[in-house]
């Protein structure tokens, strides 16, 4: 029996949301079928008031075993680093998490806020958030960047606006029945599993990318959505399209640019009028390219992709 | 017509005599603001929004504002502006698929949006 605690600090409950739908395993399988014990959730919690505070400092003291901390939103510390904006149970959030990260066996932020400050942290970042261990790409955070939680692990990473359910559940299962070492981390301390890959991977698109045809608006079946629609999908780390969202679809495969919300600087460029759902350029050429391509490589490679593109894929290739 | 869908005979055969018209425009000297480029984003929407206010048949002034040349455009060692190389060019029909053009053109000509 795994004892889990999820709290939510500066968020809009998208990850709670996500969470409640997820299939495989399910928050019900999660109780049912792998053993876990839900001390408390923001949605499903029982506890209130005086006995909510009560389990709090059991779990700190120890009294209550805590094997899991899930945090969902950032870590808010205004005003003046005092976090009296976000109280909770009686006193700032922040100190809670302080403190319940110190006495879990695993820390899991789980969405963009709580891993690296999200939308809250973005510039001016008025609520002066920050996610447990980033802050954006800076290593730190709240937690700090020694940080490791009692199983010697540091916080597990499970970035998205929001996290797909799978990942949060699959990876919620993998530690409460002890199979956490076989968890790898990349540098953003998410798990290699779901992160190593790119939303490009397994997108319906790719034909379209490869031969430099382009979509030019939303929905539109023929196109890749990266050459002006904006689309992050060659430089997003995350399965959007090895595990479909709902089981059947994804942002691309609906004609959505992926907008790179696993990535710690989502949203992009503090979401500058004009920057959102337009790819950027410089010259023409895309101010971010393709992990790992070179400019010259890139501008090389196009001339010889549309030279050799077949009539086919400039055509909608899919009947319904 | 619908994007992505393949071309008619009739269709085609329109495009070929517009892209003969549009040739002959630029042959005898249209006058096209050929800059300043789209380099940045500002002057790319400052474009489009000029582009959007016209009549989807304004073929003189579409090429006029989009800045079309019979030949490719060259800014430094690295980069040759060509229809044939830009991301709203369809090959096989020899066609700009940005929303606000939507003309058939020949792969050595050049505009200003270029974008690969």
């Amino acid at each position: 029996m795994a004892n889990i605690l999820w709290l939510q600090g500066g968020a809009c409950s998208g990850n709670t949301m996500s969470f409640l739908n997820a299939e495989e395993p399910s928050a019900c399988d999660l109780v049912t079928d792998f053993g876990m014990n839900i001390l408390w959730h923001p949605s499903l919690g029982m506890e209130l008031g005086d006995n909510l505070q009560q389990m709090l400092r059991d779990c700190v003291s120890g009294k209550i075993k805590l094997d899991i901390f899930v945090f969902e939103g950032t870590v808010v510390n205004a005003p003046n680093g005092t976090g009296e904006w976000n109280r909770f149970a009686g006193r700032p959030m922040k100190e809670w998490v302080r403190e319940l990260s110190d006495a879990a066996d695993f820390v899991v932020a789980i969405g963009d806020c709580a891993t690296w400050g999200g939308i809250p942290a973005t510039a001016p970042n008025p609520s002066d958030s920050q996610g447990l261990q980033f802050l954006k790409r800076d290593h730190g955070g709240f937690l700090g960047k020694d940080f490791k939680a009692k199983s010697g692990l540091p916080v597990i990473n499970i970035p998205g606006c929001p996290a797909h359910p799978d990942w949060v559940t699959q990876i919620l299962v993998a530690v409460a029945t002890g199979r956490a070492g076989d968890l790898t981390l990349d540098d953003f301390q998410r798990p290699k599993t779901f992160f190593q890959s790119f939303t490009q991977t397994g997108c319906t698109r790719n034909m379209h990318f490869a031969y430099k045809v382009s979509a030019t608006e939303f929905g539109q079946r023929k196109g890749c959505l990266f050459y002006d629609l904006g689309c992050r999908g060659p430089m997003t780390h995350s399965p959007c399209n090895r595990i479909l969202w709902n089981r059947v679809s994804s942002k691309t495969r609906a004609g959505m640019p992926c907008l790179g919300c696993t990535e710690p600087e989502f949203p992009f460029f503090d979401l500058a009028p004009g920057t959102v759902f337009k790819t950027q350029t410089v010259m023409g050429v895309p101010k971010d390219m393709p992990e790992g391509v070179d400019k010259k490589g890139y501008i090389k490679l196009t001339g010889a992709a549309k030279a050799a593109a077949p009539a086919w894929v400039e055509q909608d290739i899919f009947v319904v | 017509m619908v994007k992505g869908a393949a071309v008619s005979p009739e269709q085609a055969t329109v495009n070929n005599e517009l892209r003969v018209r549009l040739r002959d425009m630029l042959e005898d000297r249209l006058e096209t603001e050929v800059e300043p480029r789209a380099y940045d984003d500002n002057t790319t929407q400052s474009i489009v929004v000029r582009l959007q206010e016209l009549a989807p048949d304004d073929y003189e002034n579409k090429l006029r504002i989009a800045g079309f040349t019979l030949m490719p455009w060259r800014a430094g060692d690295e980069i040759e502006s060509a229809c044939a190389t830009c991301m709203y060019y369809v090959v096989h029909r020899r066609f700009c698929e940005l929303p606000e053009l939507m003309l058939p053109v020949e792969p050595e000509w050049s505009c200003r949006l270029w974008r690969i």
